[in-house]
């Protein structure tokens, strides 16, 4: 379990030293810390690292709108990644004590909001798009290198978003959203007649697949977009679709490695609460249990992994943002809200700036 | 002395504003009954008249016949650019967005599909009821447009052109057939008018008043948005690369910038027809006239791009107008996206504004 120990350990003695006396305090007072992309109430965009008391530890200011962050106590580094499709990702030091690194995607590619390091903290890999191909890539960075990327595979699909690294730390798992987007044309979905989306297992070392799951036919507009591993090592994945509001097929399943993939049967109230949107997905400490978000339909549902079935909804006006804490799960809102369920402590705080989608537990 | 004349007008003015204040039941019903509805009525007939058009010059092809198919086809056009962000109910199911407007056409599928139906004179495209087997790129109006405008269109008035023609006819019946479609929905007692205007726990789609408005604002700000990044910026010069007027929609009819227009024309007739303004609280009274302001510079600005498309990019001035329009669906975007949906207390904010 990430700790502030582990983090401060990770950060470096110099980073206590480096922090001004009431980050210092903040860091003290708290022993979760978590990141998030914020957008500021003057309309600025940036990352924030802040305790789980809800002390605002350190802040980045990014030159747009960021996604997600991964943070590595190996290589020392977070990296916030821009919001799709972004061309740049910042390379921060938790500490301070650097400054920040603005990498730029190359010609013909742009990120789409997430990534992953390798275990050993060495390599960072990025969900991006190879846009004339409608086709996605994995870019691989050499961390050692100044984060020069050196190499790409294919992600085996187009659209892809979320990436997590198996806890074999060597398979990749990829979630194919499906959809085409193109620079020229904004944000505008250019396949939805012929989207086909998948949850892709690829070897991290070699770039090679070594599997591939999809859905029903039936299902080709449910975009597989966010993705949590549970004690089990199953990939739990969350959905957004695409197709007419009057159909609601079930968002939330799980693929394995072994092959299966499978939706699980949520209730028709939760399931239409979610307004056909699934934001984000995460798995608490122990794995054992699943988190999703709808900032759409402004809920929250904790599912138990081994049961399937929800054990808590919670509303949470334009909630996205989840994170594991020690005993259940932190939630963060575009109103600027950070509240505590499924078991977790945390006391509804307000903040002033708007949270992102995504909200990481950096240690 | 003023704090009491203030709070004397508070006293006085207070019941009587939020007496004005809208519903969210009202302003669906005004978006569905004052603008959705007759919208789509009227496109429904205009795609009827442009099919019997197409049909007329097949039966005869004439200079004139081919002239009223050219009136028919715009009329039509902008009938369509006036609803088609209306991206909820019928035009949802079976591909029908796709099958009216295969658009954006980046790798340019629908012209080559087309071109190809053309050479080969595959006559199962001259048939409505098969041609809907085929692409949905060949199905309707990007794949008329080429038909009626592209390389070799003049055959259109004689003899030489009758495959050219019955296969342009399949496609105006194809189109007239989806609009029908779309009014048959949109009219009828229990379908998705209802669920927008009188929504019930039992729906799947709309289950409280403030669900149908988070779709109402859902559909103006994605509508701006899509007007801004599929029928502006593909074509516009940014930076170091010069405009590509070959990259807009209906540019070899001449229909560019009507099309623009009859999209901004339906967003503002829908803004202003549903009185969502009315719903708007009094602390935030500014905020709707801000959105219409945006809308007439929007409009302004167009009303100085009076050449074709490939001509306006290469003025400065037209080329400046468009860009200004652009900046318009920007502002827009922000208010209506943002400021109006946060007015209203919608969930379409920051993290929900659209899929990430």
């Amino acid at each position: 379990m990430w700790q502030r120990r582990a983090f401060l350990k990770a950060a470096g003695v110099g980073f206590a030293a480096s922090l001004m006396p009431q980050q210092l305090m903040a860091l003290e007072r708290n022993e979760l810390v978590f990141a998030s992309s914020v957008q500021t109430k003057a309309g600025g965009y940036g990352a924030v690292l802040m305790g789980e008391r809800g002390d605002v530890i350190t802040t980045l200011a990014l030159p747009d709108r960021g996604h997600d962050i991964t943070v590595s106590l190996e290589a020392g580094r977070g990296v916030v990644f821009a919001r799709q499709p972004g061309t740049f990702a910042v390379v921060f030091d938790p500490a301070g004590k650097e400054a920040p690194i603005t990498l730029t995607s190359p010609e013909g590619r742009h990120f789409y909001g997430h990534g992953v390091f390798s275990p050993d903290g060495r390599w960072l890999y990025a969900t991006e798009s190879d846009f004339e191909a409608a086709k996605g890539v994995i870019g691989v960075y050499d961390t050692k290198a100044g984060y020069q990327r050196i190499s790409e595979f294919p992600t085996y699909g187009t659209g892809p978003h979320e990436l997590l690294l198996m806890p074999d730390g060597k398979t990749l798992v990829i979630a194919n959203g499906g959809i085409e987007t193109h620079p020229d044309y904004g944000r505008t979905e250019l396949n939805l007649d012929t989207m086909d989306p998948s949850v892709a297992f690829v070897d991290r070392t070699t770039g090679e697949l070594v599997g591939q799951l999809r859905l029903d036919a039936g299902l080709h507009q449910l975009s597989i977009r966010h993705m949590a591993v549970d004690a089990r090592s199953r990939v739990w994945f969350g959905c957004q679709f695409r197709g007419s509001a009057s159909a609601s097929p079930q968002l939330v399943g799980y693929a394995t490695m072994d092959g299966e993939i499978k939706l699980i049967e949520l209730p028709s109230d939760t399931l239409l609460d979610l307004r056909n949107y699934v934001g984000s997905v995460a798995a608490s400490a122990d794995g054992s249990t699943i988190a999703v978000s709808s900032p759409e339909g402004d809920l929250l549902v904790a599912i138990d992994a081994e049961g399937k079935r929800p054990v808590l909804v919670e509303t949470l006006r334009n909630g996205c943002g989840l994170a594991p804490d020690g005993t259940g799960f932190v939630a963060s809102s575009g109103e600027g809200e950070l509240i505590g369920i499924a078991g977790s402590g945390e006391a509804r705080r307000q903040f002033d700036f708007s949270f992102d989608n995504h909200m990481l537990r950096v240690g | 002395m003023r704090i009491l004349l203030a709070l004397l007008f508070a006293m006085i003015a207070g019941p009587a504003m939020a007496q004005l204040s809208t519903s969210p039941g009202e302003v669906m019903r005004g978006a569905v009954n004052n603008f959705i509805r007759p919208a789509m009525t009227d496109f429904g007939a205009k795609a009827d008249v442009l099919s019997s058009a197409v049909s007329q010059l097949c039966t005869t092809p004439s200079e004139a016949n081919l002239s009223a198919v050219d009136a028919a086809f715009g009329d039509t056009g902008t009938a369509f650019g006036r609803i088609e962000a209306i991206r909820v109910g019928p035009i949802m199911d079976e591909n029908r967005a796709e099958r009216l407007l295969f658009w954006p056409d980046r790798k340019g599928i629908a012209l080559k599909q087309v071109q190809a139906i053309l050479s080969s004179k595959d006559e199962s495209a001259t048939n409505p009821a098969t041609l809907k087997d085929k692409s949905v790129a060949v199905q309707g109006l990007t794949a008329l447009e080429f038909v009626l405008y592209g390389t070799g269109f003049e055959t259109l008035q004689t003899a030489d052109g009758a495959f050219r023609c019955r296969y342009g006819s399949a496609i105006a019946q194809s189109v007239a057939g989806v609009a029908d479609e779309l009014v048959t929905a949109w009219n009828a007692e229990d379908g998705i008018a209802l669920h927008l205007m009188k929504p019930d726990a039992t729906f799947t789609d709309f289950r409280t008043p403030i669900e149908a408005q988070e779709e109402l604002v859902g559909i103006l700000s994605h509508g701006i948005e899509a007007v801004r990044d599929t029928r502006l910026n593909p074509f516009l010069a940014k930076g170091d690369v010069g405009a590509k007027p070959k990259l807009a929609l209906f540019w070899r009819s001449g229909l560019t910038v009507p099309m623009i227009r009859a999209n901004v024309d339906g967003l503002q007739s829908l803004f202003a027809l549903s009185g969502i303004s009315g719903g708007v609280p009094n602390d935030k009274a500014d905020l709707p006239a801000s959105i219409t302001a945006e809308f007439s510079k929007a409009d302004a600005a167009l009303d100085l791009v009076t050449d074709p498309v490939d001509a306006a990019v290469a003025d400065p001035a037209q080329a400046q107008a468009l860009a200004d329009v652009v900046t318009a669906t920007q502002q827009l975007g922000v208010l209506i996206g943002e400021q109006l949906s946060s007015a209203l207390g919608l969930s379409v904010g920051f993290s929900s504004l659209d899929g990430d």
